[in-house]
């Protein structure tokens, strides 16, 4: 495996770990705010 | 690999910094959104309680038409000259008006003040009977027209509304459709009748 695409890869997960923590921070409330 | 992430570690930072950046513009932004929909709705109902004073002229405006038909029409057959001779007549409906209002006041010659106040409290009442629905927040003067129209002019008609009366009038309110049950119209309306106000308010924001 070419080690750019090893890197590409990580940077990936990286990325795709920044957004889990985006959700559990701000979007994992959100089905509690439609009634009203 | 560990290396490779040593190596490159600003890299990873960064890309986790626009992984936060990507999760908040899609979950906090669409957040706004939906404040600045709530926002709308009270825009909405705040024109609604300004109409209050427009709803409660058309009446007045209404007799004002219907009286002074009267004097053209009997002045009619005498002719223009005397239609002219006329324009002292609107005084004279004027004169007219206030003795119906005042037909209380005799009784109380002795106090001429209580006049005022006692027809005040009178008047009160009868804008609130047709404006008590735009009490409601997400009902706006059109909704309350169309909901005249079907017959539906009080808080305590609303209130006791079950699925089936909801579903029956929603089928007939067009594009405004849905509005019951989003804006809980039966439940602010009893809130609104039972006189709760801190329950409603807490609920549904601001009176």
């Amino acid at each position: 495996m070419p080690i750019w695409l090893e890197l590409l890869i990580l940077l990936l997960l990286t990325y795709g770990g920044g957004l889990a923590i985006g959700w559990v921070i701000w979007g994992r409330n959100r089905s509690g705010e439609n009634h009203g | 690999m560990v290396e490779l992430v040593q190596d490159n570690w600003i890299l990873f930072v960064i890309a986790l910094i626009i992984g936060l950046l990507v999760a908040w513009w899609i979950f906090a932004a669409t957040r706004r959104t939906k404040v600045e929909i709530e926002h709308r709705d009270e825009a909405e109902a705040t024109p609604a309680r300004r109409n209050q004073a427009l709803i409660d002229s058309p009446p007045a405006a209404a007799a004002a038409s219907e009286l002074p038909p009267a004097t053209p029409v009997g002045m009619a057959g005498v002719g223009e000259a005397l239609a002219t001779a006329a324009t002292p007549a609107p005084p004279a409906v004027e004169e007219e008006a206030p003795p119906s209002p005042t037909a209380t006041a005799p009784t109380q010659d002795a106090s001429p003040a209580l006049a005022p106040t006692v027809a005040a409290p009178e008047a009160a009442p009868a804008p609130a009977g047709s404006d008590e629905l735009l009490r409601i927040k997400g009902l706006g003067p059109k909704l309350a027209d169309q909901l005249r129209t079907l017959g539906i002019t009080s808080l305590a008609q609303i209130a006791a509304w079950d699925d089936v009366e909801i579903d029956r009038v929603d089928a007939q309110l067009g594009r405004f459709q849905g509005r019951i049950r989003r804006d809980n119209w039966v439940e602010q309306a009893r809130l609104l009748i039972s006189g709760d106000v801190p329950a409603y308010e807490e609920r549904f924001g601001k009176l």
